[in-house]
């Protein structure tokens, strides 16, 4: 019995000792962004930058909710497009409608790619890799934080300006718009310094092209309104000539442009990719698509837009007007009968962006889908944005002959070979803007350049009377810029629009 | 720092022992004579009753058979024969050697012995507030879910069942929610295991103990503060073995069905929509419109909506000699959806062994295994409600139509494709297993050590049809979580003598959870063959794993001291250190309480009709830490949503952590008083309990929310208060008792008032709870937590009706137009009506926390029949009836109405408030806040007691035959299915009463037969 009581009293004192923890939490599975050491480290950083701007820029119905306005894109009467509507019909401009579906989405995708570029730029200060690695990686984050702001200061006007190294606490205001502008201005001008030259870049990734883009665009914005500082159109066309002084880019027949095999081609400036095995897809063939083609129904052109744009091959493969009548058997999209309507039969009674869906794939899922990497700035904006800038400043030959250069491929024709039928001696600046509308139709760009050019309310003037969408009031200056989501309002200490619009 | 005082104690407590080893007590009695006699209750004897001589500590046990012997008796000596469950009796011995008695049971069972955490301690002793179910009042009714016995039978403890699926889910909270973001669950121990609530067999069960005041949850230390629910399992009484099998089968049908437009009602309001006649319109023809307008639509819940099957089987053994007992039981449950089409299995098997090898040496083991099953898809309701009954299932060739032609009313897949193409099969399998050892050092010391693991592997595999549109998906998800603990507890116990004694409890205690997952995704499968059973089919296969370990040390001293059997008093402190703090690991919770039982003062001692009555007051202090692994920490992201193809494969990124880093982060502590009387009248006839309690949070553990602008968004902080105050009530009374009639009924009212009272530096409100646009297509947070109001407030705006004929340019002045929705504008950017409709004149338009919820239980027998019936309900609760702003068409998830209260729309010659306009334009509005109060016959069971001429001749002991309906009635005026569905979305307490995806419960018809033998 005694031996009992020992071995009891024992095994009672055992687990006494044994049963004791340290109690630090186990962090070996805790991955931290601490050091930077090498370039695979950098390229694991950039990656989410990259595919952030690819998953809002795959989704072109959601990230142009605020460019509605613009008369190159219009929606359905119906059903779920009340976000499209709202801004397609002016419904906004003191503060109203700031609640509304979809327009959070480009907001907090630009915001969350800023704070991963602030984080990169932050963490790159302390990185032990290569100083050329270090320097890269700075570029990158800087050009990409410079487009997200620019994007975020043209919809909503003048935004908070959040920095790296800097601890957020919810009580950051809105900064003005120039002093945004200076922000980008600065960041453009590091990353110009340290981005390979096109056509030397990484796969995938961006060169200097892409930071020159930018730049010509932020310079011509700032010409434009709000800030209307004229000095920029110089800056403006000395960025753009860069990239065309560099000789490497071009522009592709117009018929190969907006094929899956035409897309990674001199033309792209830079453009967001899919991956091979398709597990990320592009929504531009369903959101340009209307429902007989099982569609989103999201976007079309005005009608205006399309009767105005110039007959030839450029409208035969931005327009298509004959819709396809599909259905989906037995998990397949298949044709029903007839395989096409005139669009002119159709529920929406629009053409469809052809250039959106010619590249789509009916094979990958029960709505037409693609896998067309998506152009962020093509050669031939550059262009215009050149030829716009110098008309402004002073036309030249050379910006005369990028105006031109632009007309010729949307003929069909060789680009660089002159052709007295298309070529013009001069453009008015409007003239450039309008070729722009149509050379980059739909392609997230026409809004900006009616707000900055204040042209919005001279286009919508022209919007026929039978466009289905009702206009809630005329746009003037209150309709420029959109409300910031009440998502971002309600947290934080930002003034709506138009109260907190500051320029300077 | 922590870490040396800990140390210390533990040395300290090392003295403790061995000074309570030098500690010895001894007692002498004298005596004349001995008695025998047997023990028994109406159904045989009660080997282990026990019979004392009152006043003294001689006494004995009845033996295997009932039967005893009691020496040292003196003539003019009272024994007390008692037993756990049974009223006690005391029989003056005056010439008797023999002595045969029955006992009764006792409904109020003050002299029941209650488990109250790390042991056990008498009913009438209790100090804190604690509220007891017994297998007694819930083992009539057929149930298959331990939350089903607690569902309206314990004050302060509300249960609402979330949905009629399944295994369905159920919330249980106790006295309100204390925390916003740190989980608000109570704690559930089962024999001492730390333990889902899922992983028992509600036939096991013997007694449920729900700690409710701070005294009785303070001894769980950082865990306690939600209250804590103790489950005991049945173990073998000593005598001949006893089998009882349980069987039951049931029908089930969903309660309720929403009123939806017809085919052609749908049409006619879909064309009305595009703004054109019925001649212009490109939607339907007119040929369609004549065959709708013949022959109806599709009837989509119909569709869904079927007749579910459940079957329950329990076999259980027990019996046991005087040093071995047993329990042994195994339940078969099966369970098929009312809505289509998954099958639900649950198979569990129990141990429960208890040996004593000595004298002074006793070891237990419970071991439960279990296994659950579900297998295929639940049809999303949602989409089915939401789907033109335009578009049939099925197309003429027979095949299910993907969608709704032309998206006419939802773009959603056809909820029946899913069902009948895609695979779902679930398993959770789990081990638990507690081990304890009771061992007598020396006389009035005891030791006990538990030890256990609790294990579950959960295997959750999915398919997505390459039918059903897709490109073909795979999903394998593997949890294993593993759960050790060890309990080590010293008591101590000293008679003090005069009826008062003290009771020391010293317990160390280590609990270890660890948790691994591996999920696999996997898609472009090239063939529906294989599915998830060969993910190598597919082109792209992504894996991702995550482990995690907590860790949770405490030690806890606790003392009760009863003096002249009339004052109690407990006082207990406990040290909790957690591995999921940095700096902060170690918190103390002291609790005090006290009790008087004032019917055992001199002037009430005699009294005929008050037999208990006792005043306890109490005050603790608990914590509550229930954050996830690395939530005190910044985590780089890693995961295939931030993988870039450079190069056309996905390349690995990493993302900067979206939680800010708070290494200073602590436990939150709930600050409790409770004041509660207990009243017994005419022998207990009567049974009245009223608890007033306060309870103050602190140091909220709040996940707080940063603008998505600034970056990170989260950040864990301790800040803010939240105040919980309310009463419990619970009233026993046994109407009638005699030979041929028992009547009793329980009703229990609780009534919590909820109030946020801070929040951190100086914020007003934050907004945390799931934001709805998922299911409604509006970026709007129904609700919101304000200073001020209850944790959950409804928001939106202020709906006036509709605009009118006449108000056109009063409209015009807001954009709108006669048939619109008429908002009201309360504010602007400068505090005060500006004209616009925006943001700002968003307000509070509902609070989802009821006035008082409440359970009536009756139990009436007359002879052999018997009738059980729950009656459940909750008072002034406002439900967000967001399901029906769905189906009217109001947000964008709808892209047409289908709900029939769109008959009723606007027109010029309908001048009604429902709005015709629905163009997704609209909002949230007070025009979905409705009254969700309710009175619901929960469960009802009527069953006959086979005669004992028939029991014997089939050779049986007992034979009960039953039926049963639950949810066999409800009154509300709530339009949804049902309001008790719409507790909260996730079991958040964050987005109370928000009528989202809600399913409706079913009416569940049953027959049973219970036999033992």
């Amino acid at each position: 019995m005694k031996s009992i009581h020992k071995g009891i009293t024992a095994v009672l004192l055992l687990f006494l000792a044994i049963s004791c923890s340290d109690l630090e939490e186990d962090t070996r599975s805790l991955l931290t962004l601490d050091e930077l050491s090498s370039e695979g480290d950098i390229v694991a950083s950039v990656a989410p930058i990259y595919r952030n701007m690819l998953d809002i820029h795959r989704q072109p119905h959601v990230l142009r909710t605020a460019t509605f306005g613009g008369d190159d894109l219009t929606t359905s009467p119906r059903r779920n497009k009340v976000a499209f509507r709202v801004f397609d019909g002016f419904d906004y401009g003191s503060g109203e409608n700031s609640d509304i579906i979809a327009l959070p989405e480009a907001w907090d995708t630009y915001w969350q790619t800023i704070y991963f570029c602030n984080t990169l730029i932050d963490g790159l200060k302390t990185a032990t890799a290569t100083e050329e690695e270090i320097a890269l990686g700075d570029a990158e984050a800087r050009a990409f934080r410079a487009y997200c702001y620019l994007h975020l200061v043209k919809t909503w006007g003048n935004v908070p300006l959040i920095v790296d190294g800097v601890t957020p606490t919810g009580d950051e205001q809105r900064a003005t718009v120039v002093e945004n502008y200076e922000f980008i201005e600065n960041d453009l001008l590091i990353a110009e310094q340290n981005l390979p030259d096109a056509g030397s870049e990484s796969e995938g990734r961006i060169s200097v092209s892409f930071a020159k883009a930018v730049f010509s665009d932020l310079y011509l914005t700032w010409a434009g309104w709000p800030v209307q500082d004229e000095t920029k159109y110089e800056a403006a066309a000395q960025k753009s000539r860069d990239i065309i002084d560099a000789g490497f880019h071009e522009l592709v027949p117009i018929e190969e442009l907006w094929t899956l095999e035409g897309a990674v081609s001199r033309e792209s400036i830079f453009s967001l990719r899919f991956p091979a095995d398709a597990s990320i897809l592009s929504a531009f063939p369903t959101a340009f698509s209307g429902v007989e083609s099982r569609g989103f129904n999201d976007a079309f052109p005005e009608l205006q837009f399309f009767f105005d744009f110039p007959e030839g091959p450029r409208k035969d493969f931005t327009f298509l007007e004959d819709i396809p009548n599909r259905r989906v058997r037995g998990g397949v999209i298949v044709d029903r009968d007839p395989p096409t309507i005139p669009f002119e039969d159709t529920e929406n009674q629009k053409p469809y962006y052809r250039k959106f869906t010619l590249a789509e794939d009916l094979t990958i899922n029960s709505r037409p889908r693609g896998l067309r990497p998506i152009e962020m700035y093509r050669y031939a904006e550059i262009l215009l944005i050149y030829a716009e800038a110098q008309a402004r400043i002073g036309q030249t030959a050379s910006s005369i002959e990028a105006f031109n250069q632009v007309k010729r491929r949307a003929a069909g024709l060789p680009y660089l070979v002159p052709d007295p039928t298309v070529d013009v001696t001069s453009a008015t600046p409007n003239e450039v803007v309008d070729e722009k509308g149509w050379e980059l139709a739909g392609e997230y760009k026409r809004w900006f350049d009616l707000v900055r050019t204040q042209r919005v309310a001279e286009v919508t003037a022209r919007r026929l009377s039978d466009e289905v969408i009702p206009l809630t009031r005329q746009p003037s200056e209150a309709q420029f810029i959109a409300p910031i989501p009440f998502s971002a309002i309600n947290l934080s200490q930002l003034e709506q629009n138009p109260q907190g619009f500051r320029i300077r | 720092m922590k870490r040396i005082k800990f140390k210390r104690w533990k040395n300290s407590f090392k003295t403790f022992l061995f000074a309570i080893t030098m500690f010895v007590m001894c007692g002498y009695s004298f005596a004349q004579k001995t008695i025998t006699g047997n023990v028994s209750d109406d159904s045989g004897p009660l080997p282990g009753a026990t019979i004392v001589v009152k006043g003294t500590s001689n006494g004995t046990q009845a033996d295997f058979d009932g039967n005893f012997v009691l020496n040292n008796v003196n003539e003019d000596d009272t024994l007390v024969f008692s037993y756990i469950g049974y009223a006690s009796q005391e029989i003056l011995v005056s010439g008797q050697s023999q002595m045969n008695v029955v006992l009764l049971e006792d409904t109020a069972r003050l002299d029941e012995v209650v488990v109250v955490g790390y042991g056990t301690a008498k009913k009438s002793d209790l100090t804190g507030s604690v509220a007891s179910v017994s297998a007694k009042d819930f083992e009539k009714q057929p149930l298959n879910d331990v939350s089903q016995a607690l569902l309206g039978r314990a004050a302060g403890l509300q249960v609402t069942q979330n949905s009629g699926t399944p295994g369905g889910d159920f919330k249980i909270r106790i006295r309100g929610a204390n925390s916003i973001s740190g989980g608000n669950e109570p704690l559930f121990v089962v024999d001492g295991q730390f333990l889902d609530i899922s992983a028992v067999n509600v036939n096991d069960i013997q007694s449920i103990e729900v700690l409710k005041d701070a005294s009785a949850t303070a001894i769980y230390g950082n865990r306690g503060a939600n209250g804590v629910v103790l489950i005991t399992t049945k173990r073998g009484r000593p005598g001949k073995a006893t089998i009882n099998v349980d069987v039951f089968t049931s029908i089930s049908k969903p309660t309720t069905r929403l009123d939806l437009l017809n085919g052609i009602e749908f049409a006619e309001a879909a064309i009305e929509q595009e703004g054109v006649s019925i001649e212009d319109s490109t939607l339907f023809t007119q040929e369609q419109l004549d065959e709708l307008r013949a022959n109806g639509g599709e009837d989509w819940q119909d569709r869904l909506f079927r007749t579910g099957f459940a079957n329950n089987v329990q076999v259980s053994a027990s019996g046991g000699s005087e040093d071995i007992d047993y329990y042994i039981s195994s339940n078969f449950y099966e369970e098929t959806s009312t809505i289509q089409a998954q099958k639900f299995r649950r198979l569990n098997v129990r141990t429960n062994l208890n040996a004593k090898l000595s004298k002074r040496l006793k070891v237990g083991m419970n071991l439960n295994i279990g296994r659950e099953e579900r297998d295929g898809i639940i049809g999303n309701l949602s989409d089915a409600l939401a789907f033109s009954p335009t578009t049939f299932a099925f197309n003429e060739e027979g095949e299910l139509n993907l969608f709704s032609e032309n998206d006419l009313g939802t773009t959603a897949l056809n909820p029946l494709v899913p069902v009948n193409f895609n695979l779902r099969e679930s398993t959770t399998d789990r081990y638990n297993i507690t081990a304890n050892l009771n061992y007598d050092i020396v006389k009035n010391l005891v030791a006990n050590i538990s030890a256990g693991v609790v294990r579950s592997d959960i295997h959750n595999n999915s398919y997505s049809s390459l039918r059903a549109g897709g490109i073909g998906r795979a999903n394998v998800d593997n949890i294993y979580r593993t759960n050790l603990f060890n309990t080590n507890r010293l008591t101590y116990t000293v008679d003090l003598g005069e009826r008062s004694n003290l009771k020391i409890d010293a317990v160390h205690e280590l609990v270890i959870n660890q948790f691994n997952r591996a999920d696999i995704d996997a898609s472009n499968f090239f063939t529906d063959l294989v599915t998830f059973r060969d993910l190598s089919a597919a082109q792209v296969q992504i894996a991702q794993n995550n482990e995690s370990r907590r860790e949770l040390e405490s030690f806890l001293g606790r003392a009760n001291l009863s003096l002249l059997d009339r004052y109690l008093f407990t006082a207990s402190i406990r040290a909790d250190g957690t591995s999921i703090f940095q700096n902060d690991r170690v918190g103390y919770f002291p609790s005090a309480s006290f009790a008087w039982k004032i019917n055992q003062e001199e002037f009430l001692k005699d009294s005929k009709s008050i037999n208990n009555l006792k005043l306890r007051l109490s005050y603790g202090q608990v914590g509550n830490q229930s954050i996830n692994v690395f939530g005190t920490r910044e985590r780089a992201r890693l995961d295939e949503d931030i993988n870039y193809p450079f190069e056309g494969n996905l390349a690995v990124g990493v993302a900067p952590s979206n939680r800010l880093a708070n290494p200073d982060l602590t436990w939150e502590t709930t600050e409790q008083i409770n004041a509660g009387l207990d009243l017994g009248l005419w022998n207990s006839a009567v049974t009245f309990s009223f608890d007033y309690y306060k309870k103050n949070t602190t140091d909220l553990l709040l996940d707080t929310q940063l603008p998505d602008f600034v970056g990170p968004t989260r950040q864990f902080v301790n800040a803010g208060e939240i105040l919980n105050e309310g009463i419990d009530i619970n009233l026993g009374t046994r109407i009638l008792r005699n030979d041929d009639w028992n009547i009793n009924s329980t009703l229990t009212i609780s009534r919590n008032r909820n109030e946020v009272l801070a929040l951190n530096d100086g914020l007003e409100f934050i907004e945390i709870g799931q934001n709805v646009s998922g299911f409604s297509g509006t970026p709007l947070n129904a609700t919101r937590i304000e200073v001020g109001r209850p944790i959950s407030s409804l928001r939106g705006f202020i709906f006036d009706g509709v605009w009118q004929l006449g108000e056109e340019d009063e409209a015009a002045a807001f954009g709108r137009i006669p048939g619109d929705a008429r908002f009201r504008d309360i504010s602007g950017p400068d505090g005060v009506p500006d004209g616009v409709i925006t943001t700002d004149d968003i307000t509070v338009v509902g609070d989802a926390n009821p006035d008082f919820t409440w359970g009536w239980n009756w139990d009436i027998s007359y002879k052999n029949l018997n009738l059980n019936f729950l009656l459940t309900g909750s008072q002034g609760n406002d439900i967000y009836n967001l399901q029906n702003a769905r189906l009217l068409g109001v947000f964008t998830r709808q892209t047409n109405p289908t709900l029939g209260a769109f008959r009723n729309r606007w027109s010029t010659t309908n001048p009604s408030n429902v709005p015709a306009r629905v163009d997704g334009a609209q909002t949230l509005s007070s025009q979905f806040i409705e009254d969700g109060s309710f009175v619901s016959m929960k469960n009802i069971v009527f069953s006959y007691n086979f005669n004992q001429k028939v029991t014997d001749a089939l050779g049986i002991n007992n034979a009960r035959l039953y039926a049963s309906a639950q949810n066999l009635f409800i009154i509300t005026d709530y339009s949804g299915f049902d309001p008790e569905t719409t507790a909260s979305v996730n079991n958040e307490d964050v987005d109370l009463g928000l009528d989202i995806n809600s399913v409706p419960l079913n009416r569940t018809i049953t027959l049973g037969l219970n036999v033992s033998f």
